[in-house]
Formats: structure tokens, sequence, C-alpha cells
């Protein structure tokens, strides 16, 4: 009997965990969930009303918010849109299909190898709550160890709806070859699920609970808000028939979607436009003729008089153009950046952010609703503003070694600070241009609850006292730790430790500004246009222009060195 | 044009690069030829002001380039030996942006310039193309374009042939054949012997660090008329042959090997004919005796 462990499945399935093991993203992925596990185990709402932890139903509630919340249908994009995209993209392709792998195996393994992955990396937020249950802190309720709801509800609640829009993210990519598709796929899920719930709410129980697709509130519904923590406590969550018919639904579902990507793939290059493959090579001696003649000298002589010379025109240099230099730089760097495809998730995932707790939640005005809001999202886009200024401002110094552009560039007489400031600047434009989407967020939001009058003027002075700064000093910062440490990972692991242990310290009561120059928990609306906040910007503004001089420095030893 | 004296480098792992080298270029194209590992690359990058040396001089019409980096990169054009594009720009606004680098700030002239440039490499009809769909071939002919921009008076191609199909080879040397002119150095660094032959006035042959010699093409094959011989022989004769003669290059021909040698003194064996010298015979006789 053949050994499974040996079939060309078994080959395809570990041969993309490996892939995996050497990316990024799913550590990424991990580490955010264990940090979100441990943010909503001591800081959620369990603490304040006194729930139990580890209580069936906050185990349950957790895996809910967790499938759905925060951004997990989009990461489940991020690992499992482009596994067979990624084979045809680096052109592995025609030495996997000229191997007796089947189709089926091909396929199978693909999702299941990236599908294996995926839930390793969401089990890391189940596992960590799990842990947790031996380390409460003090006021914190909790009832003895639990092993089981944890497992059960994570398999119930979060792989399964999980399988099944994995494998639409996965015929999708596979089917189109077109990692964009995917992306914008998953940036339409959020609407396309809110919609879809809301027409739900209109049928019966029944119906409802068979339909709905992530499997949380199956027929389990109360408002825990009004009910008391010691029934909150003893509720135990159980699936009715209609909630296993419908994972068992969506099983079958998963099934058939991929049985259409089994049928409808082909290993054939996707047809391209004409216009992408205009430019015939063969076509070329017609423009620049030569012979087959083994003497060289009579080549080149022959070529010398047959064909017209192109004559460069004359041209001045201005001796110096640094401005020009770094605007050119600049918009290049800053199209490099828009081209980047994570920006397909993140822009909504700013969107999310900004517009989640102004939407849901009951927003009560300090000055008025306009100042409120603009306060709420500076605040809420502050941690996620972090992150995406740590990977692009990586992304963008680095990227010249990357792509083995650096010695041509560093050959031209472009001056270090031009080259510096431009990849900085482009960072900040893009951040900027993610807070006015979230600004422009929060304002349709306050219309759309009509928490009018609308006034425009809370939100510059909130975004340009305190985030503006916060952006200018963040990106100058990364520049430079990234100008010091030289490697782009080793940086992201020095930047987020740095970030966890200061969060840590601020949260634990140690926050001055002096070393919390992002002003952390730190400002009300009521002190922006007081002078000691005033003050403490300018501070934060001298420590970001220290940070471009370290960058400066950094950079020019680099270029010296020509490596 | 180009004065290079005594110039040393050895990196921080303790392989010293270059040992001393030394070389006077008047302009033209000069190739600089040895095998993988001889230094040609150090020496490229130094000329490219990206690599400080340990000791030594480069100076370019009387202007030290060690010293005054801004003003050697205004004079300089690079094309480095491995060497990237960004993917999601296109060949257009590639060179936009490196000819506003090189200091090309008149918006009409740098437009006319890179039509011209595009035409010359016969990339015109891929100016809208983006980079990351250009074909090995089409990314030299744009590296030897940005190279070009500001009227350059040191060029400097790091093995730019290598990968290459000979189709793209021919074109390549067309290309670098008409940059050459008479206030403008190129220098080709290359292990592929026919590029030297092909292309330029004067070459160096370096190995271990160090210039093994430094002539023109033609002298060197004039060098070894009526030396080299050739001769077929079974392949079990050669290692008994071999020792007794200054073998330059052994090849499998047809089951047998091929053999050339060098003898002044005359037919080295009767089954030796006389071979015409060719500049490969030169560069192998030098590297293996510098081998040996």
């Amino acid at each position: 009997m053949r050994n499974p462990f040996h079939s060309s499945f078994a080959a395809v399935f570990w041969n993309e965990v490996l892939l995996n093991t050497k990316r990024v993203a799913p550590y990424a992925l991990m580490l955010l969930f264990c940090a979100n596990a441990v943010l909503w185990w001591g800081w959620g709402p369990a603490v304040a009303k006194g729930w139990a932890t580890n209580s069936d139903f906050y185990i349950y509630r957790n895996y809910g918010g967790f499938s759905f919340i925060l951004g997990l249908p989009i990461f489940t994009a991020v690992i499992m849109g482009d596994p067979v995209i990624r084979d045809f993209r680096l052109g592995v392709d025609p030495l996997i299909f000229s191997k007796p792998v089947g189709r089926a195996s091909y396929l199978l393994g693909k999702f299941c190898g990236n599908f294996f992955v995926l839930v390793c990396c969401q089990s890391v937020f189940g596992l960590t709550l799990f842990l947790l249950q031996w380390v409460p802190f003090s006021g914190m309720v909790t009832l003895p160890v639990r092993v089981f709801p944890y497992f059960e509800h994570f398999i119930v609640v979060v792989v399964v709806s999980h399988l099944l829009l994995a494998a639409v993210y996965f015929a999708a990519g596979t089917l189109t070859r077109n990692v964009k598709i995917v992306y914008v796929l998953a940036a339409c899920f959020y609407p396309a699920f809110i919609a879809f719930v809301q027409l739900l709410k209109m049928l019966p129980l029944t119906v409802r609970v068979l339909l709905n697709p992530m499997g949380f509130n199956f027929d389990f519904e109360f408002d825990e808000w009004r009910r008391s923590a010691e029934f909150i406590n003893q509720q135990v969550v159980t699936y009715s028939w209609r909630a296993y018919a419908n994972r068992a639904s969506m099983i079958a579902i998963t099934g058939v979607v991929l049985l259409l990507v089994y049928s409808r793939f082909k290993i054939a290059e996707a047809k391209r436009s004409e216009e992408m493959t205009v430019l015939n090579l063969s076509l070329a001696p017609a423009r620049i003729p030569y012979t087959l003649d083994p003497a060289p000298q009579h080549r080149l002589l022959d070529c010398e008089e047959s064909r017209e010379r192109v004559t460069l025109p004359k041209i001045t240099r201005t001796k110096h153009s640094t401005l020009l230099k770094l605007v050119a730089a600049l918009d290049v760097d800053f199209r490099l950046l828009r081209a980047e495809r994570s920006l397909i998730v993140l822009v909504p995932l700013a969107i999310l952010i900004s517009l989640f707790d102004l939407a849901f939640y009951r927003v009560v005005p300090e000055i008025s609703y306009s100042a409120t809001y603009a306060t709420g999202t500076a605040n809420a886009l502050l941690l996620f503003l972090i992150g995406m200024i740590v990977f692009y401002t990586g992304e963008a110094i680095h990227r010249d070694r990357e792509l083995r552009i650096a010695p041509v560039l560093w050959a031209t007489p472009v001056s270090n600070s031009a080259l510096l400031l431009s990849k900085w600047l482009a960072t900040v434009l893009l951040t900027l241009a993610v807070v006015a989407m979230g600004g422009l967020t929060a304002i349709g939001v306050q219309l759309l609850r009509a928490h009018t009058p609308v006034d425009v003027r809370p939100y510059l002075v909130t975004y340009g006292v305190i985030l503006l700064p916060n952006i200018l000093f963040l990106t100058a910062l990364v520049v430079a730790l990234n100008g010091l440490l030289r490697n782009k990972y080793v940086a992201y692991v020095v930047e987020i430790g740095t970030v966890a242990g200061l969060f840590y310290l601020y949260q634990t009561g140690h926050n001055h500004w002096l070393y919390n120059p992002l002003l952390y928990d730190l400002w009300k609306y009521s002190d922006l246009t007081g002078a000691p906040l005033l003050l403490q910007r300018l501070y934060c503004l001298a420590l970001a222009a220290v940070c471009l001089a370290l960058g400066h420095l950094f950079l020019r030893a680099l270029r010296n060195r020509g490596h | 044009m180009l004065v290079i004296r005594d110039l040393v480098k050895t990196y921080p792992s303790g392989v010293q690069a270059l040992k001393g080298i030394s070389l006077d270029q008047p302009a033209g194209v000069f190739g600089l030829l040895g095998p993988n590992g001889a230094g040609k690359t150090t020496l490229m990058k130094i000329l490219a002001t990206l690599l400080e040396p340990d000791s030594g001089t480069v100076q370019m019409n009387g202007a030290d380039l060690m010293t005054d980096k801004d003003h050697a990169r205004r004079m300089l054009g690079y094309l480095p030996q491995d060497f990237g594009l960004y993917p999601t720009l296109t060949a257009w606004q590639m060179l936009d942006y490196f000819a506003k680098l090189k200091g090309v700030t008149d918006r009409k002239q740098r437009h006319g310039l890179i039509d011209a440039l595009l035409d010359k490499v016969n990339l015109s009809s891929a100016r809208r193309q983006r980079l990351g769909e250009f074909s090995g071939g089409m990314r030299q002919r744009l590296g030897i374009a940005q190279a070009l921009i500001g009227d350059p008076k040191l060029i400097i191609v790091d093995e730019p042939t290598a990968g290459l199909d000979p189709e793209e080879r021919v074109r390549f040397h067309n290309l670098l054949a008409e940059t050459a002119s008479e206030n403008t150095v190129v220098i080709l660094s290359t292990h592929i012997v026919s590029d030297v032959s092909n292309l330029c006035s004067q070459m160096a042959i370096i190995r271990d660090g160090k210039i093994l010699a430094s002539c023109t093409p033609r002298q060197a094959v004039d060098g070894l008329k009526g030396t080299v011989w050739e001769a077929i022989v079974p392949r079990e004769q050669v290692a008994a042959i071999k020792p007794h003669l200054r073998v330059i290059s052994s090849q499998m021909f047809d089951g047998e090997v091929r053999l050339r040698v060098i003898a002044k003194d005359g037919r080295p064996a009767e089954e030796f004919a006389q071979a015409t010298p060719v500049l490969e015979d030169y560069y192998f006789d030098l590297v293996n005796q510098a081998a040996a």
C-alpha cells in the first residue's frame, strides 16, 4: 500500500507549509492575534463587568469577535489568495507540472497546506486565551481551568467559518491569477456581510441560523449588557441541530467551491492583452542590423555603415538641483509605495478601525460631536499608524538594496539627504492619506448617525496637533533605526518590541511626555490649543529632526561603504 | 584621461581583492578581462565611487574621483554587473527619474534625451511597458541607456553580456561601440574574451587582484604568431602528453581531445599543426602561467 505521506498531495502540502514558514505574514499574524488575545483577556469587558474570563460564554464571545471584527477575513485573504499565483509568478509552474502530479493533488495540497498555516495562526489566539487562565490578575474573575470549550468553539466558530472564506479566496486567486481581485473581494467582505446580516434579520430564526456564514450568535442571542455577571458565568453555549446543519452546509459549500476550482483550473498561461506583447524581439535586427561574420571588426564596421546612428541631443545640466532631485525621488518613492499590494488590505482596515468605535457605540459629546469623533479616530488610529509606519518605512528604506538598484542610484550625483528625505516624506504622505481617509470616514459616520453639525475644524486641529507630529516623529525614528540596524526584519522586531514595551509601561501608569512623545493617553481635546501641549509637540518634532540627522549619518556611512 | 595608481583594497573578511593596480587609459573602450573572483568588480565599484580603496588614487582628466565624489558622479555612467529596476515603473519613467537625478532639469531637453535614448537602445516601442515585464536583454539595454544619461566622460560596464543570448550580445556590443568617442572612456569588465576582441582598443588581464598584462588585443595576438599549435589526440594519450607541453586549452571534440599548445621552438610533435592565434590563446596562456 502506498504511504500517504509520500504522495504528491503530501509533497505539495508540506512544501506550502515550508514556504509559509519563510514568509513574514504568518508570524506577523500570530503576533497580532496573540496581542489581541492578551488585550481582550485583560482589558476587555469581562474585567469591567465581572464576567469570568474563562466562562463558556466569554470564550464563545471572544472567538466570534476574533473571527469577524479585527480583520481576520482580510488576513485570510493574505494567506489564501496567492498560493497558485505565486508558482506562476516565480516561474516554478513548468517545473511542477512537468512532474507526475495530478491537478487534484496539486490544488488540494495547495489549499490544505495554506489553510493549515492559517489555522495555526488563528489558533495562537485561542492558545493564548487558554494559557492565560493560569495567570489571572487581581480583580479578575476566573472559573476552574477549562479545556474543551476553547477547542470546541474554536473549531465551530472560527475554523469552519474561515474554511469557506478561504475556499472562496483560493478559488478567486487560482482561477483569475490576479491577487488584486482577491484583495478587492476581501475589502468587499465587510459591507457585503453586514448587508447580508441585515437581510437575514427579516427571516425566521431557523433560516437565519442556517444561512449565517460566520456562525456567530446562532440561536444564542441575549443582551449580555443587561444580564448579571453570575448569569453570564453560568451560561453554557450549546449548538442546536440548526447550528450543526449550518456548519455542515458550510463545509459542503467549501467542497463545491473546490470542485469548481478543480474543474476550471488550467495549467496554460492565462491570456494577456495584446498591449502586453507588442515588443517582439525577433523584429529587432531590422532596427539594429548586424551580420554573423565571425570577424568582429568587420561586423561592427558593417553596422556603422548600414545603420542610421541615433545621436543624443545636447543637454545642459544644473549643478545644484537638490530640490528637483528630492521631488523626483519623492515622486518615485511615493509611486512605489502606492503600488504596494498590501494597501488594498490596509486602507479598508484603517476605515474599519476609525469607524468601529464610532459606528457601533454610544457617542457622548465632549465639547462637540465633531471634537469627540476627531479625538476618537485619532486615538483609534494611533496603533494602526505605528504598524503602518514601521512596515512601509522599512520597505521604502530597504527597497533600493533589495531590488539591487542601489549601486546605480548611488553612482548618480544625488545627495544623501535627497535620498533619505524622499523616503521619509513618501511614507509621511502615504500615512497622511490614510489619516485623511479615516477622517472622512468619521465624518461620514457622523452624518449617518445624525450627530450634526459637522465641523471640520476639530478634525484639522486634532490631526494637525496630535497625529501629524506623531507621524513625522515615528517615520523619522523608523528611518534612523533601519539605518542603524541595516536589516529590515531585525528593525521590525526591535521596533515592535519597543512599542509593546512602552505601551506596557504606559498602561501600568508610568506615563510621562518625556518618554511618551506620542502623548498616548496624555491629552484631551480641550488641551489641544494650550501652551504646555504645544511645547510637548515641539519636543516631538525636535526628536524627529534628531532622528533624521542620525538617519542621514547612517545612510552616508552605508553609501561610502558601497553596500 | 583615466589614470589609476596603486589601488589596494582588502575586505574586512581579509580577502585582498586588489594588490596595487595601476592603469592608464586614453579615450576609447578599455577591456578588463579576468576570471571570476579576479577583482574586476571591486575595481569597477571603486571607479564608480561606491567603494573606498585602502590606498591609491584614481584621476579622470586630472580630477581625483576619490576625494570629490559628487564631481566624479557627474561625469560617470555606471552599469553594474547585477542591477535591478523598479518593476512597477515604465521604461520612460525610470529614465526620467535618472535624468533628474543627474541634474537634467530642463523638461523639454530631458524628454528629448529620453526619447533619443530609448530610440538608441531600441526600446521606443516598450516605453510604456512596465519594467517587471522586461526580458534580460531589454533590461541590459535600459541599463546602458541610463548609463548614457548626462553625456558621461567615464562609462563603467561590469560584465554586461553575461546571460545574454548571441543576438542580444551583438546588439549590446554595437551600442557600446557607438558610445565610445574622442572624449569618453568606456571600461568594460568581462570574463568573456570575445567581448574584448570585438570591442576594445586597449585591454588588461587581471587575476588575484593584480594586472598580469596590459596591451592592445592586436599586440596580444601578434605576440603569439607562429607559436600556437593544435592537434586532435585520443583521450587516453592526453595525460601523457600534457606534462611536456605548454597547454593553452584542451577541449573534447568528437570523442577525442583538441589540444592547443604554445611552442616557440617549432612543432612540438608530429600530430600538431600550426594554428592561427586568437585572443583566447593569449588569455588562457597568461592565466594558466599565473596559476602555475
